[in-house]
């Protein structure tokens, strides 16, 4: 009974005592992996700077798609359908209909601008013009009501279109001087800039995937070349019995310490730069404000998504290049 | 210790092999001195023996490994038992004498404590007390030699193997080299040492085994060697 309880005993330390060799194993490869970083820093220093190239255009591209996605969005919020009502309609009334409206599933919002309130904004609008003020004051024909109608998706007005022609209720109400319309000239320019985001988000994403594939590149032929210079190095380190990780192991951890540091600096560039432009961007209309706010809030998430992808090129170029050049 | 058993090695089919039919044995704690031309197959042999290179043919069993068993994934638990010198001393540049020697210790996953224990009594061993945190730059040809040596022995391998040790040594360094091996011997590790130098193998009057074209010309048990 003694003897097994020794044997199990030792067993258990026997496997702790592995554990504690693996472990002191893998500090010592991330250390030569380190120490072979200093050691070649021109090497290091190059692959680290295309690495950062590489991920500065991976945080551009996603940067720049959420401020244009955003700027799309704003801009769509400001395209309404005007439906024009008779003058004589009441607020009961428009309020029914608009009732009506809010129940379509394409509608996103509705505003009511009376007749009263509709001419007073005109000559609020050209309060310095008197030709205008004098125009509307000798006008004969009387401003219509209009309801402002947000909906969710600018390309799609079909629901929309289908109500105005065919609502009964609104039937009774709707001007017959003036067609509903949409903002006619300023809905064309929205879609088009959508269009051009569209094309600047596929030129992004291929942007980004010919530099991912450049930096992998790179990094695999500074792996190769440090095999190459280190060729005595690891015969020695196979002749005195150095196992495969010990031996392919640093040239992963050189990459992987690539990959960081350039995601450290990117993400560092890819901040200060946003911070720098958001001003200038801002004064052109471009909705800058919730893209900062966006990758302050996730800043942390932001850098560790960075160090991944950073960290998947160097692991993904240096096995590679290992298993290509580094025969055992 | 070793044993090898008509092992040929062809890296050609066209031309002649360069280790051809060679069976030898070397008991353990002999010492063995193995000659010939360049391009006698001294360094096939030798690598041969470490497992660098696979036999065309034959059998070879180094401290009862046989090697036609032997999976990849153990080889470098064999190469630990097998200490190697090399002519051009192929030490760590960047590392002290310490760290070059520590280095044969550290892959082997040992801890620090055993580390600092064992290390310096094998400085001690090759005569380089006092020149632990000196790097190779900064010593003479033949204590860079000790230190490659001392890096051999480290592990307390069955078998030492020299491959033209003294290669790059003026006579005086060489004979301490052949010293420090003769010692090592002494201890109770199986040397294996290739050489062209006739002065060294004439004077240590131990086996001498001669190759020529890949094969074992003679093999005498207190050789000579002309040149």
């Amino acid at each position: 009974m003694m003897a097994k309880k020794k044997n199990v005993s030792s067993k258990v330390f026997a496997k702790q005592k592995n554990h504690r060799r693996g472990l002191l194993s893998f500090f010592r490869i991330c250390r030569y992996g380190f120490d072979s970083f200093i050691r070649n820093s021109w090497l290091s220093v190059a692959a680290t700077a295309v690495m950062t190239i590489t991920l500065l255009i991976v945080f551009t591209t996603f940067v720049a798609q959420n401020v244009l996605t955003n700027t799309v969005g704003d801009l769509r919020d400001k395209v309404d359908m005007s439906i024009y009502l008779k003058t004589e309609t009441t607020n009961e009334e428009a309020n029914s209909i608009i009732t009506e409206l809010k129940k379509l599933s394409s509608v996103r919002s509705v505003t009511y601008v009376s007749a009263d309130e509709a001419r007073s904004q005109i000559v609020e609008a050209n309060k310095d013009d008197n030709d205008v003020l004098e125009a509307i004051k000798a006008a004969t024909n009387k401003n219509p009501a209009t309801l402002r109608v947000i909906i969710n998706d600018i390309n799609d007005t079909s629901q929309l279109q289908d109500f105005v022609d065919n609502n009964t209720l609104l039937k009774d109400y709707i001007s017959s001087d003036y067609e509903p319309s949409f903002a006619g000239e300023r809905r064309n320019t929205i879609q088009s800039i959508g269009r051009a985001v569209n094309f600047a988000q596929q030129v992004g994403i291929i942007a980004g995937s010919v530099f991912v594939a450049i930096s992998a590149l790179i990094i695999f032929n500074t792996i190769r070349m440090a095999i190459f210079n280190r060729k005595e190095e690891i015969q020695m380190m196979k002749l005195i019995g150095a196992n495969q990780s010990f031996i392919r192991g640093p040239f992963l951890v050189e990459s992987i310490i690539y990959g960081l540091i350039a995601a450290l600096a990117a993400t560092a560039i890819g901040f200060f730069g946003l911070y720098k432009v958001s001003g200038t961007l801002a004064s052109y209309q471009i909705s800058v404000q919730s893209t900062i706010d966006l990758v302050t809030q996730y800043s942390v998430v932001i850098v560790l998504i960075m160090m991944a992808i950073g960290a998947v090129i160097g692991i993904a170029s240096s096995l590679l290049a290992t298993h290509k050049y580094l025969k055992l | 210790m070793i044993l090898l058993d008509r092992v040929t090695k062809s890296y050609n089919k066209d031309t002649n092999p360069a280790v051809d039919r060679v069976s030898l044995f070397i008991e353990p704690r002999e010492f063995v001195i193995l000659v010939g031309t360049s391009g006698a197959g001294k360094s096939t042999l030798l690598k041969l023996l470490t497992r660098e290179e696979k036999p065309t043919s034959g059998k070879i069993v180094v401290g009862g490994i046989d090697y036609d068993t032997l999976k990849d994934s153990h080889i470098p638990m064999l190469r630990r038992k097998i200490g190697v010198v090399f002519q051009d001393f192929k030490l760590l540049p960047q590392r002290t004498v310490f760290e070059n020697i520590a280095f044969a210790l550290e892959i082997a996953g040992m801890t620090r404590r055993e580390i600092k224990s064992t290390v310096p009594k094998v400085i001690e061993l090759v005569g380089l007390t006092g020149k632990e945190k000196q790097f190779p730059h900064q010593l003479s040809g033949g204590e860079r030699q000790r230190v490659a040596i001392a890096r051999a022995v480290v592990r307390q391998p069955k078998i030492l193997i020299a491959d033209e040790p003294t290669g790059n040594l003026d006579p005086r360094h060489s004979w301490d080299i052949i010293r420090l091996l003769e010692k090592i011997n002494k201890y109770g590790t199986t040397v294996l040492l290739t050489t062209h130098n006739a002065d060294i193998v004439n004077k240590l009057k131990r086996r001498v085994i001669t190759l020529e074209h890949g094969k074992i010309t003679s093999d005498q048990a207190q050789g000579s060697y002309r040149q």
